[in-house]
């Protein structure tokens, strides 16, 4: 692999580098394009350009961009600059984006500090030329079926692809994704309390039912939602190991979690209010531990720390609330656990759901396979007054319902999206859930913003 | 009528469980026999109604081909006494020949059709298909490492109208031998094709009378889904 900045590396960079301008004068959003364009012309760009230093890596299946996010905010408090690859995306050519911003015109690396979210599938394509120092692994979890097809892939890849000098942070509840790389050094993290399910009844899936060594099957002490948990093979020792990163506390009233490493123990502000955002924080904690900011220096960072609206946005008008949740499409797991949320609220319920990908309905037909993955059971009960489903297929969605158990007299159809407001219920109801797509975020929060303004028996 | 489910917790990937949930919403009287891998098949010492196998990973198929090597004989006498099976996406290829690895290292499976599949993990393939048979035209989803090659025509299932078949050249998705309807199309394939389930049931099952469950609207969404098939706008190759 050459790595020797030639006269093609450095045209490469500088028209790279004048395509970022351009981009920005025409307003356009930041693409991959730095990163493809420098590939198309110098083929060993990826190999030759300056590396921060230290790159701390995130992946897995979900949650990546939000611990990220909070990874970045407490580096940022703490006066600590770093790159990022939150414009040019998580692919290989992403992260060769955010490379580019942080090569001066010389060719010298900026920043010494990296975070990149790197997508699971693509490092086949970015580890070869970018190792990182410490890789997060958050999860690992059915996805897009049509892209990452099922966990055993993934896991393969990433057992393929990550470098042997890398250190991870794995999520020790977790027994498939903790397993990455039996060979690499590692720390796990894990939730050391309230051992119970966080669903009232299984998942529909679960990818760990059998030893992954003996093939014996597995002996769930407690199972938290799909295959997360604490688990042993009864014949060969198999199971879920101490972590070193443990939350043995977690309020959710005063929004804090106590979490213990070594002979500390932090307390840290949560941001949010369920599970979820409980793994994000000590995931993000005990990265940035592994980086090596002191554990109170964290913990005064966080506390400035607000939830961002990006993926979840409530209204509320006195007893009456209109929450908007972004609940990525052909993701049976992030649904299941949204639904699992609403489940948990009180009050009587609409939901919308209006997870189609726009992207895929504007050339194609969208496979919607994947909605029976999704745990729609969970919703089924007294309190679920309407449902209304948006989009081309929402008679899929329907079929699916009416298989939950969900009866087809609160169930209604709206294939165009422009319909769905005037068939939001507001009699009965105290809350509303829109579901929506990445695609869709900006129809998600019109909706949502729609019904506040009527609930209650308000006038918009 | 007892339907007997081959190794559920971790055959039916890829939203396939739905095509075993709707086989409970149109048969409530039918018994489940739920086979796992310690479990000697509920079909070799019976004949059930129907056999249904669903989508797994390729970890998966060795092991299903390991715990289905032993009764082969059996699984194709059953086939032959016409007692109905149904196999989706890549539970078909356990019954091929061999399911060569990237690396050519050939895993033999059941051996039952002369058909071969050969991996390809670092580029998945997604199409939409449409087709038909007996009559009817047939939808669906393809998503998969493999095609199929070897003797297609003997026991053909759908001809394939737009998308592509068991391989990019062939004209023919999936197998029909007997009573057995081996296809790779996902949806589940059994939701997205009305008439079939209703052919399936009164045919193929014997129940007379028979409709599909939540008939209304699983016919809505098959029309709709049917009418941006025939646009010819509509990009089959995801």
């Amino acid at each position: 692999m050459n790595t020797k900045k030639t006269v093609r590396f450095y045209l490469a960079l500088w028209i790279a580098k004048l395509s970022v301008v351009a981009i920005r004068l025409l307003g356009r959003p930041a693409t991959n394009l730095p990163g493809r364009l420098a590939m198309r012309i110098c083929p060993d760009f990826f190999a030759v350009v300056e590396k921060p230093s230290y790159v701390l890596g995130v992946t897995g299946t979900n949650g990546k961009t939000t611990t990220c996010n909070l990874i970045e905010d407490v580096l940022r408090d703490q006066g600590i600059g770093f790159a990022d690859n939150h414009e040019g995306g998580n692919i290989d050519t992403g992260i060769l984006s955010a490379l580019i911003k942080n090569t001066k015109l010389s060719g010298k690396k900026k920043k010494d500090l990296a975070v990149f979210e790197f997508d699971e599938r693509s490092t086949v394509k970015s580890f070869p030329y970018i190792e990182p120092d410490v890789l997060l692994v958050t999860n690992l979890f059915r996805d897009s079926y049509k892209r990452n097809a099922h966990v055993d892939f993934i896991y393969s890849v990433l057992d393929k692809t990550i470098p042997s000098r890398t250190k991870l942070i794995l999520n020790g509840e977790d027994l498939i994704s903790s397993n990455l790389k039996e060979g690499n050094a590692r720390v796990l993290f894990g939730i050391d309390t309230e051992k119970h399910a966080e669903t009232p009844f299984p998942n529909r899936i679960n990818d760990l039912t059998d030893c992954p060594v003996c093939g014996t099957k597995l002996e769930y002490v407690y199972r938290r939602y799909n295959h997360l948990g604490e688990a042993y093979c009864p014949k060969c020792g198999f199971g879920t190991k101490p972590f070193d990163y443990a939350v043995k506390k977690i309020d959710y009233v005063k929004n804090r979690i106590a979490v213990r490493h070594g002979k500390e123990e932090t307390e840290l502000k949560l941001l949010g209010t369920n599970l979820t955002d409980v793994y994000n924080t000590i995931a993000a904690f005990a990265a940035l531990r592994e980086y090596g900011i002191a554990a109170e220096k964290i913990a005064s960072s966080f506390e400035k720390l607000k939830i961002t609206e990006t993926r979840y946005k409530e209204i509320k008008n006195g007893e009456y609330s209109s929450k908007g949740i972004l609940a990525k499409g052909m993701n049976p797991v992030a649904i299941s656990q949204v639904l699992n949320f609403i489940r948990s609220e009180k009050g009587n319920k609409e939901i919308v759901f209006m997870f189609e990908d726009l992207e895929v309905r504007a050339e194609s037909c969208e496979n919607v396979s994947w909605i029976y993955d999704v745990d729609f059971e969970f919703v089924n009960d007294e309190s679920l007054k309407h449902v209304l489903v948006v989009g081309s297929r929402c008679y899929d969605v329907k079929a699916r319902l009416l298989m939950a158990g969900i009866p087809e007299k609160i169930i209604d159809v709206c294939p165009k999206d422009a319909d769905a407001l005037q068939h939001v219920r507001y009699e009965g109801i105290d809350h509303w859930y829109v579901l929506f797509d990445i695609t869709s975020t900006k129809i998600g929060w019109k909706l949502e913003e729609e019904i506040a303004k009527r609930m209650g028996g308000n006038n918009a | 009528m007892i339907i007997e489910l081959l190794y559920p917790d971790t055959a039916m990937m890829f939203g396939d469980r739905g095509n075993a949930d709707y086989l409970k919403a149109c048969l409530p009287e039918a018994e489940f026999v739920r086979t796992s891998y310690t479990d000697e098949p509920y079909f070799v010492k019976h004949k059930p109604d129907l056999i249904y196998m669903g989508s797994m990973s390729e970890k998966t198929q060795k092991k299903v081909i390991e715990c289905l090597m032993p009764y082969k004989e059996i699984l194709r006498q059953r086939i032959e006494e016409n007692v109905p099976v149904l196999f989706t996406n890549n539970a078909s290829e356990v019954l091929f020949d061999y399911i060569e690895e990237e690396d050519g290292t050939k895993i033999p499976a059941l051996g039952l059709y002369h058909l071969h599949v050969k991996q390809d993990l670092m580029h998945r393939y997604n199409c939409l298909v449409k087709g038909t048979y007996n009559g009817m035209t047939i939808v669906g989803y393809r998503t998969t490492f493999t095609f199929a090659y070897g003797d297609l025509e003997s026991h053909p299932f759908v001809k394939v109208v737009k998308g592509t078949g068991m391989n990019k050249q062939s004209p023919i998705e999936g197998i029909h031998d007997h009573n057995l309807f081996a296809t790779y199309l996902l949806g589940p394939f059994l939701l997205l094709n009305p008439d079939f389930v209703q052919y399936f049931l009164r045919e193929v099952l014997g129940i007379k009378d028979a409709k599909p469950a939540y008939e209304e609207t699983i016919r809505e969404a098959y029309r709709r889904r049917l009418e941006e098939f025939n646009d010819s706008h509509t990009d089959f190759y995801q």
